[in-house]
């Protein structure tokens, strides 16, 4: 079964779980996102969780509430998820990166920059 | 009546000549997900029995779906449903005649629905009961149980003995096709853990009071655990936790309220478990017991 970290809301984690799917294009732009019910069963989540985990999504402008359809992933959903991940990786993950390149003396030289 | 399916008020039950659930009161409202927990003989089974009129009670007033459940009995079970802790599907039934049954029994149960529930599972219609696995024979009972139109759905430790797939398979059911934003659950379990997320809120029960009747929400709002370096334990155990244990990479306390001051800084916030809290608001009757 699922585990969630101990330190961050579950609600939050389910987000980011469907945020990493939504950016891989599943589901894709105009598609409806699983129902609350189908999402609730799969990761055994209160279904009120998993409404405040959309919502979220909502408020980030990856998702849109059809009335009484469900939620539908927002066109340009992908481009502005990509585009925070860009901003995270720069902005948090590649400073901490670089000062771990930095402390084990590796240059992009020794780096293997081949996509296997 | 109010809009809450269950109502109790100063409830108290007896099993035999003990009492078994003293002076409680608490509400279930609709579209929720109940756990009730408590260890063996805490009055849990007893609790769920009263809420179902299978026992009289012996004070205070219980109201399910604005009825009274043992003077008004036959009319509570066409929007309750409950599937014992002691439940059993005749051996020599086949699956499908156990559908024509209730269909004949229950008048709001819709073989059509019974039908595509069991669709979901591994379970053949013409299969006899004694041919199926444990795990199985409880999916099959939640599917005829869930084809009921009731409100209310009252489970007394339904996942006792399965494997963990069945478990996962059996909840997920539940989720799916009961859970509609309308109809409540109540479910007791000694698999804590397993459930928590599924929750939306909590009863505990300890020796037949109820130590704590709260949504997971404020759980996060009310309890606070201080996830913290062994060094600092003492300065920890001075602030009065609630209590204290060990989590991965360290140790952790559980306060009721904000944390004073003085310890705050001293550790980093961690969401409290349900299986914490439980250990901290009641105890196990052995360990109680020694103290005689």
């Amino acid at each position: 079964m699922q585990t969630w970290d101990p330190q961050l809301p579950i609600y939050q984690q389910l987000a980011d779980l469907l945020a990493a799917r939504l950016l891989d294009g599943e589901p894709a732009e105009g598609e409806p996102m699983p129902s609350v019910r189908t999402l609730a069963g799969h990761y055994l989540l209160n279904p009120l969780t998993v409404n405040r985990a959309l919502q979220a999504l909502g408020d980030e402008g990856l998702v849109e509430t059809r009335r009484g359809l469900g939620h539908y992933v927002r066109s340009g959903a992908r481009a502005r998820l990509r585009e925070a991940e860009r901003t995270r990786f720069l902005d948090i993950e590649w400073p901490r990166l670089r000062q771990r390149l930095a402390r084990l003396g590796l240059t992009a030289a020794d780096l293997d920059w081949e996509d296997r | 009546m109010s809009d809450h399916l269950v109502e109790a008020r100063n409830l108290t039950l007896r099993y035999g000549a003990k009492v078994a659930v003293d002076d409680i009161s608490f509400h279930i409202p609709k579209g929720r997900v109940v756990g009730l927990l408590g260890h063996n003989g805490a009055g849990k089974t007893t609790l769920m029995k009263a809420l179902v009129g299978l026992l009289r009670q012996r004070g205070g007033s219980l109201q399910v779906m604005g009825l009274q459940p043992q003077a008004q009995r036959v009319q509570l079970l066409q929007s309750v449903c409950y599937i014992p802790d002691v439940a059993i599907l005749p051996r020599w039934a086949r699956v499908g005649e156990l559908i024509s049954l209730m269909s004949g029994l229950h008048p709001r149960f819709s073989a059509e629905r019974a039908r595509a529930l069991l669709r979901r599972t591994s379970v053949d219609l013409n299969a006899r009961v004694k041919t199926l696995s444990k795990g199985m024979v409880v999916q099959a009972h939640l599917a005829l149980v869930a084809a009921i139109d009731a409100k209310l759905m009252i489970l007394d430790e339904p996942t006792l003995g399965l494997d963990v797939l069945s478990r996962k398979a059996f909840y997920e059911m539940l989720i799916d096709e009961w859970c509609d934003g309308e109809r409540s659950v109540l479910i007791s379990t000694h698999q804590v853990e397993e459930i928590e997320s599924l929750l939306s809120d909590v009863m505990m029960l300890n020796e037949g009071r109820l130590a704590l009747a709260i949504s997971l929400e404020d759980i996060d709002k009310r309890f606070v655990a201080l996830g913290h370096d062994p060094a600092v334990a003492e300065e920890m155990a001075a602030a009065h936790p609630l209590l204290r244990y060990r989590v991965q990479g360290g140790s952790a306390a559980l306060f009721d309220g904000e944390p004073p001051p003085s310890v705050a800084a001293l550790g980093r916030r961690l969401r409290p478990s349900l299986v914490d809290l439980f250990v901290a608001l009641t105890r196990a009757p052995e360990a109680h017991r020694t103290q005689f």
